[in-house]
């Protein structure tokens, strides 16, 4: 752990800010990397509050020009899963920070505090899932993974790097191996078309012999149909042939947007329609997601910003250089690689079964390694900035609205349902791409602007206070003294 | 807390901190969950329906009835309570050193490894039914409560209970509505009138779920073809089932479940049932409420519950519109202070000590002993073993079931003459301290 009190470099002078009644050290540059994150989230949430379907995303990808494709694009390019992840980056730094804190007479031991936060932060994912309607919620994932997390903490910087990026190399085996599995469901349907073209051969030249035979033509309808029982494909069979036809499907615009039309009419609906028909989708990230995917996709980012966090990177204890080459290279490197996801992400939309005859690997292949080059490339970017004497006030209204991140998002899913979904006014799918994204700035201004005036007057965001209430089972102050 | 505290660092509990009576209910409790995982150890699924549908006099069905009633989850059950006991046992006998891992850290990295043991036990030994994954995050979440008043540490298990019986009842409720949905198209046809899209995809939804509660002949054999060949085989058919069971199993059942007995558990331990620290009457009325009600309750729910469901669906579901199974978990917590009961008082009686004492033992090293049953079980039934799968009648499962309990009895009375943990345990210590750990006494 590096000393947090140790004098602060060049131009960190708001670097360290003591809260007043914990001793918990604050860092500025996790304060305004949090803000962004919290604020980039939006940038792809949008779409599943807004109601882009992913078939929507398809034909904009693929068939649209002009500013829709370039925003849409851009967006997958620079952010998706990008912006989670800088969460999570910062999550894991927080998660040092907080262990590290010494116990206190009064108050339950630093790790029973943390515990009793991460199951408290579970509970509120579920109210943020189950009855704010948000099946993209991720803090019942972050409880979780804090809690499994745990034992890590103590593990050497070095230990800990090397731990992210086992994870890294997991996630991308788990990308691999779900091609794989795709692969093997081609091959089946492929076994299963030789099949029926076999058996198609056959009847035609049953029916050929049949019909130069002279036999009459009931008699032979007759036998025809007695012959095509042993000419049809078995359950297994169908099944197989019918589970490619599902994958490839999935992939290709689908013109007719039948499954868009449904999902809008189920999520203009009243609470309890869309409570229905959103149940399983949550349940599935909680459960489903989180055990195949999200423990990889947090794991490697939570470790990785425990590791940079013992190194010294978010408190301004790298040189400016080193700064400057993690940001080029991680961000160079990052986004060659986001554009190989995304170059051969369209070859495979508009042709998957050509797609995955010519190709051993996914185009989702390093999506893993992207996220971990971009962000920590983002993440240097930040750091020089910060040391610059520019934008001052923008860095603090970041700070402002990372501090209370968890406030903010909740609030992004109370505002962001209650505009879209039917029970509130009901603008799911009705609004264009640019429309939405003029949403997200609105939302962003107001959200900043909250954040800045809230701290005049409180020490922490709303729902960090009554977190901090349930944590410590006793109810601290919030009004700021007056000087 | 009623053991000594002889070394404030945190290490692994000592012979002398050990309750012995602890150790014995966990040794009854292990050997008891193999009467329960023989079943999905030996034998084919159709099984059910085959012993309920067949003869009532035959070894099986009485086996079958006395199994389903009197220890279905019990064992299950118990050990969980025991798992809430340990978790007290291992927090409060430490105190944290200065400096060095906190007693939570050694206790999250503990529960960490068995989730991995649980891993190893499913998808490396192949055992579906491992519990151990399930306890290494149940325990993760009863942390916080260590410290809790016996009387809430009870309400939070009931209030879990209550989870599992809502849940139980939602489910249900779908079932009797796709019937009555049945039903009414039915008698729509029968006036002759046509049914609208929704009524016959009704019908056919309804005919669907009857279906499943038939044993599928190309399921079955597909299942007995697979479970007979080799392992790799075997591992690629159980990846799915056992994903599938870590996910949805914990998220929608078994955190329930096993919480639900773990919180329980905890109070009994904050009272000293365990520790055999309340009045030989105590246990008398406990024994006598536990069987008095479990008994009849289990028997109740077996004949005119899951036997009824079985061999009479429609009329069953017409009949009930609460299904039996919420009993369940009534009936295994009387089932299990019952059987805990009973044990206490031939312990005091001290009637057969050394079956007490081989109990102990066995308890003592529950650990390696659940993980020696999925090594020989599946070496005995599973194809790239002796491949016993379904070759065994029901009853017949029950040989095997004594044969391991001798096995274990002994083995595990020689091992800890000479050992201070079982192998398995000794890993795990060694793992969780991140230390080798002594072993021979």
């Amino acid at each position: 752990m590096p000393n947090l009190s140790a004098e602060p470099g060049q131009g960190t002078t708001v670097l360290y800010a003591i809260e007043p009644d914990t001793g918990t050290p604050r860092i500025f540059s996790l304060d305004v990397l949090r803000g962004i994150a919290l604020l980039g989230i939006l940038l792809i949430s949008i779409w599943d509050f807004g109601g882009l379907s992913s078939n929507e995303q398809t034909r904009i990808r693929l068939y649209e020009k002009g500013a829709d494709h370039i925003v849409l694009v851009g967006l997958q390019f620079l952010f998706e899963g990008k912006m989670r992840a800088l969460f999570a980056l910062v999550f894991g730094a927080g998660m040092v920070l907080y262990l590290n804190k010494p116990n206190r007479l009064t108050f339950p031991a630093t790790s029973e505090l943390y515990i009793r936060r991460q199951l408290w932060l579970m509970a509120f994912g579920l109210v943020n899932a189950f009855v704010l309607l948000w099946p993209g919620d991720m803090l019942f994932q972050y409880g979780v993974m804090g809690i499994l997390l745990f034992p890590f903490f103590r593990m050497s910087k070095k230990g800990l790097l090397i731990a992210a990026m086992v994870c890294t190399l997991i996630y991308c085996g788990k990308s691999f191996w779900n091609y794989a599995d795709d692969k093997t469901a081609y091959k089946k349907f492929k076994a299963v078309t030789l099949v029926e073209a076999r058996i198609k051969k056959d009847s035609a030249a049953r029916h050929n012999k049949d019909s130069l035979s002279g036999i009459s033509k009931a008699a032979l309808k007759a036998s025809d149909s007695v012959a095509k029982k042993t000419d049809t494909l078995t359950k297994e069979q169908q099944k197989d042939k019918s589970a490619w036809e599902g994958l490839a499907k999935m992939q290709r615009y689908d013109s007719t947007r039948a499954m868009d039309t449904a999902e809008m009419k189920a999520m203009r609906l009243g609470y309890g329609k869309v409570w229905s028909h959103l149940l399983q989708r949550s349940q599935a990230k909680e459960a489903m997601w989180l055990y195949r995917t999200g423990i990889w996709d947090i794991a490697s980012m939570m470790l990785l910003g425990m590791a940079l966090l013992g190194y010294g990177f978010f408190n301004a204890q790298f040189s400016k250089s080193k700064y400057i080459l993690l940001a080029v290279a991680g961000i160079l490197g990052g986004l060659l690689l986001a554009w190989y996801r995304l170059h051969y992400g369209t070859v495979k939309m508009l042709d998957y079964e050509k797609y995955i005859t010519g190709n051993s690997i996914p185009p989702n292949q390093f999506f893993a390694v992207e996220r971990l080059l971009l962000v920590t490339g983002y993440a240097s970017l930040v750091m020089l900035l910060l040391r610059t004497v520019l934008l001052q006030w923008v860095w603090k209204a970041l700070a402002a609205a990372g501090r209370m991140a968890f406030s903010n998002y909740l609030l992004q899913s109370v505002v962001c349902t209650l505009f879209f979904y039917g029970y509130g006014f009901g603008y799911f799918g009705r609004l264009s791409q640019l429309e939405l994204y003029f949403f997200v700035a609105e939302l962003w201004l107001v959200q900043l602007v909250f954040s800045v005036l809230w701290f005049r007057y409180y020490n922490y965001g709303p729902v960090e206070w009554l977190w901090r209430w349930l944590t410590y089972g006793k109810r601290f102050p919030n009004n700021k003294k007056p000087l | 807390m009623e053991t000594s505290i002889t070394n404030n660092n945190p290490h692994p509990v000592e012979q002398a901190d050990r309750i012995q009576t602890v150790d014995m209910i966990r040794g009854f409790a292990l050997l008891g969950i193999l009467l329960m995982n023989i079943i999905g150890f030996g034998i084919n699924w159709d099984m059910w329906s085959n012993i309920l549908h067949g003869p009532k006099n035959t070894w099986d069905y009485y086996s079958f009835a006395a199994i389903e009633s009197f220890f279905d989850g019990t064992m299950r059950g118990l050990f969980s309570m025991l798992f809430g006991a340990g978790m007290i046992l291992f927090t409060l006998n430490k105190k944290d050193m200065p400096g060095g891992p906190t007693v939570t850290e050694y206790y999250y990295r503990r529960l960490l490894w068995l989730v991995v043991f649980g891993l190893f036990n499913a998808f490396i030994l192949l055992w579906f039914g491992d519990i151990l994954y399930f306890y290494g995050l149940c325990g993760m979440v009863l942390f916080v409560f260590r410290k809790t008043n016996p009387k809430w540490l009870l309400v939070l298990g009931l209030v879990c209970m209550s989870v599992t019986m809502l849940k139980q009842q939602l489910g249900w409720n779908e079932v009797t509505d796709k019937r009555k949905a049945y039903v009414e198209a039915v008698k729509l046809e029968k006036e002759k009138k046509i049914l609208t899209p929704e009524q016959a995809g009704a019908k056919a939804e309804w005919q669907e779920f009857e279906k499943r509660i038939v044993p599928d002949t190309a399921f079955t054999n597909r299942n007995l073809r697979k479970m007979r060949s080799g392992y790799s085989t075997i591992y690629s058919y159980w990846i799915p089932q056992n994903v599938d069971g870590e996910v949805w199993g914990l998220y929608h059942q078994l955190i329930w479940d096993g919480l639900t007995m773990m919180f329980i558990g905890m109070a009994l331990f904050g009272w000293g049932f365990f520790s055999n620290r309340l009045s030989g009457s105590t246990y008398a009325i406990w024994l006598l409420i536990g069987y008095g009600i479990g008994i009849p309750i289990g028997w109740y729910a077996f004949k005119n519950g899951l036997q009824a469901e079985v061999t009479n669906l429609n009329y069953y579901v017409d009949r009930y519109p609460v299904n039996h199974q919420m009993l369940y978990d009534v009936r295994r917590i009387l089932l299990s202070v019952g059987h805990a009961s009973l044990l206490m008082m031939i312990y005091r009686s001290k009637l057969v000590p050394w079956l007490m004492k081989a109990l102990s033992n066995v308890g003592q090293m529950a650990f390696t002993n659940y993980l020696m049953q999925s090594i020989i079980c599946t070496w005995f039934f599973y194809g790239y073993g002796f491949g016993y799968y379904n070759k065994l009648a029901f009853h017949q499962l029950y040989y095997v079931v004594f044969v391991v309990w001798i096995f274990q009895i002994i083995f595990s009375a020689i091992w800890m003459r000479y050992f201070r943990f079982g192998p398995f345990e000794w890993l795990w210590r060694s793992l969780t301290y991140w230390k080798k750990q002594p072993m021979k006494r």
